[in-house]
């Protein structure tokens, strides 16, 4: 009587607890180590997409912006024209960075224009610093609608590639 | 009472018993079809959530979408950056400061600001921002301890930022919480559907696209069609206290884009405009008696279309980019 009670028992046991070969989402070290690298592999693929993505930028010709922090009310001392003879320079596969970092450093050979005044506020007392700074008047960019779709297009394609590749790797983990 | 039947009783029992507790895995298993997260163990949880932060270096002006963590480090002085953040609708934009190593005193900025602002005129407009524009820039440089943790009132914000010293720099956290009734958005696409909500609020909200589009506007109803109308519909929307409006211009602006079209009656259907302007912006005011509610949707103007434009032009305000 006891026997077939124990027996029973044991088979119950033995076919509902979960066994270990049947876990799917056991993971070896090697696998884990090469999930850690695969960020530094996607921030490379992404520069890479980046790269073919900013050729449109560079290849687009005749675009003015210019850069202005400070007084609104203030024109520009000039302006910054990305035309075809500054541009034809830069090699078509420069990245967007490098775009951008032409852009700002033509910019910043501009003689700096002043901001209200806090260059004579740097040689005062840090109370007179401060209320200098909120004499300031509103910061703001001075960008193209263009140059920034350009942008807008380049956050959403970041945005993209990085759900790419979480679904990747979340199809990786579930399949095992 | 034979063994064979005592042993089979007993066998039931005990795999009823047993299916209280251990038939729990199988439940997981079910739902785990739908929801794969369920079956991953904590360790793994752990692990996924820990590698997914995303990082990269900030450029001087660059533009996210998405949450991570990002460094900036000026490699020579960079004096006139700015950073854009924007997100789905019905998101929010919250930002910490994880490092920040600038020099204050020595002219360096780092300000949030909740908004765009472009050309000086800012998204959300002065009317349409709960604060005024002086509290709508957080600045580090007088704010630095106290608030490490900016969250913005809509789906963009924008940190403008100016570093002399090479080798400065600070690194922000961005992260997106929901947003139940969001009001004024820019969208992250030149086309796309939206339903636009204002539930008893005495507020007005702007829906902007900062491309030449086709909008449709299906489905618009504001509270106060109950009744008799005592304006004819000719009169326009002077003096109606909920209405939709398209706008369109070449800033940033709301309130200073030129009105296309207002619609104060609502209407099951579709009304369609095409808008070549560079930026389109459509604006519900409400004056918080009822809830007002309006669904369009919108695609970019190709180039054809913004060329042989004849019906709904405005030629003599817009001057739509390529």
């Amino acid at each position: 009587m006891k026997i077939p009670l124990l027996v029973s028992t044991g088979i119950l046991l033995v076919a509902l607890l979960p066994c270990q070969e049947c876990r799917a989402l056991s993971k070896s070290p090697a696998a884990a180590h090469g999930a850690l690298r695969q960020p530094d592999f996607f921030q490379q693929q992404q520069q890479q997409q980046q790269q073919q993505q900013t050729l449109p930028v560079l290849l687009r010709m005749g675009e003015e912006y210019f850069l202005r922090l400070g007084n609104l009310n203030k024109r520009p001392v000039g302006s910054f024209s990305a035309s075809s003879s500054s541009t034809s320079h830069l090699q078509p596969e420069a990245s967007a960075s490098n775009f951008f970092g032409a852009a700002v450093q033509q910019l910043q050979q501009l003689p700096e224009r002043s901001l209200g005044s806090p260059e004579e506020g740097e040689t005062e007392g840090e109370a007179v610093e401060r209320e200098k700074r909120s004499e300031e008047p509103p910061i703001s960019l001075d960008l193209t609608f263009h140059l920034l779709r350009e942008v807008l297009e380049m956050a959403r394609a970041e945005q993209l590639a990085q759900q790419a590749h979480s679904n990747r790797k979340l199809m990786e983990i579930i399949g095992k | 009472m034979p063994s064979a039947f005592q042993f089979q009783c007993h066998f039931v029992l005990i795999f009823l018993a047993a299916s209280k507790g251990e038939t729990r895995y199988l439940e997981v298993r079910d739902v785990g079809e739908d929801e794969p997260f369920l079956l991953l163990s904590e360790d793994l949880k752990r692990e996924l959530s820990a590698g997914q932060i995303y990082r990269r270096s900030l450029r001087c002006i660059d533009m996210l979408s998405i949450e991570g963590q990002f460094t900036f480090t000026a490699d020579q002085p960079q004096l006139h950056c700015a950073t854009f953040f924007i997100g789905e609708p019905e998101e929010l934009i919250t930002i910490n400061y994880n490092f920040v190593n600038i020099d204050c005193q020595g002219g360096d900025i780092l300000k949030v600001f909740d908004g765009w602002i472009l050309k000086g005129e800012k998204f959300p407009s002065s009317l349409d921002h709960p604060l005024p524009t002086s509290q709508r820039y957080v600045d580090f440089c007088e704010s630095g301890n106290i608030q490490r943790s900016i969250r913005s009132s809509q789906n963009v914000a924008m940190i403008f930022f100016r570093i002399h010293q090479p080798g400065n720099g600070f690194t922000v956290t961005v992260k997106k919480n929901a947003n139940l009734f969001p009001c004024n958005v820019i969208s992250q696409t030149p086309s796309g559907r939206f339903t636009m909500v204002i539930p008893h609020q005495h507020r007005n909200c702007s829906f902007s696209i900062i491309y030449p589009v086709v909008i449709k506007i299906s489905d618009l109803i504001l509270g106060h069609l109950n009744g008799l109308f005592l304006k004819k519909p000719s009169a326009g929307c002077a003096g109606m206290g909920d209405f939709v409006e398209l706008l369109g211009g070449t800033g940033l602006d709301p309130s200073k884009m030129f009105p296309l079209a207002d619609l104060c009656h609502s209407f099951h259907g579709s009304a369609q405009m095409k808008i070549g302007c560079d930026n389109t912006v459509l604006r519900m005011v409400s004056s918080g008696k009822y809830i007002n509610r309006v669904t369009f949707e919108y695609h970019q103007l190709d180039l054809q279309e913004t060329e042989n434009r004849k019906e709904n032009s405005i030629e003599e305000f817009c001057f739509p980019s390529i």
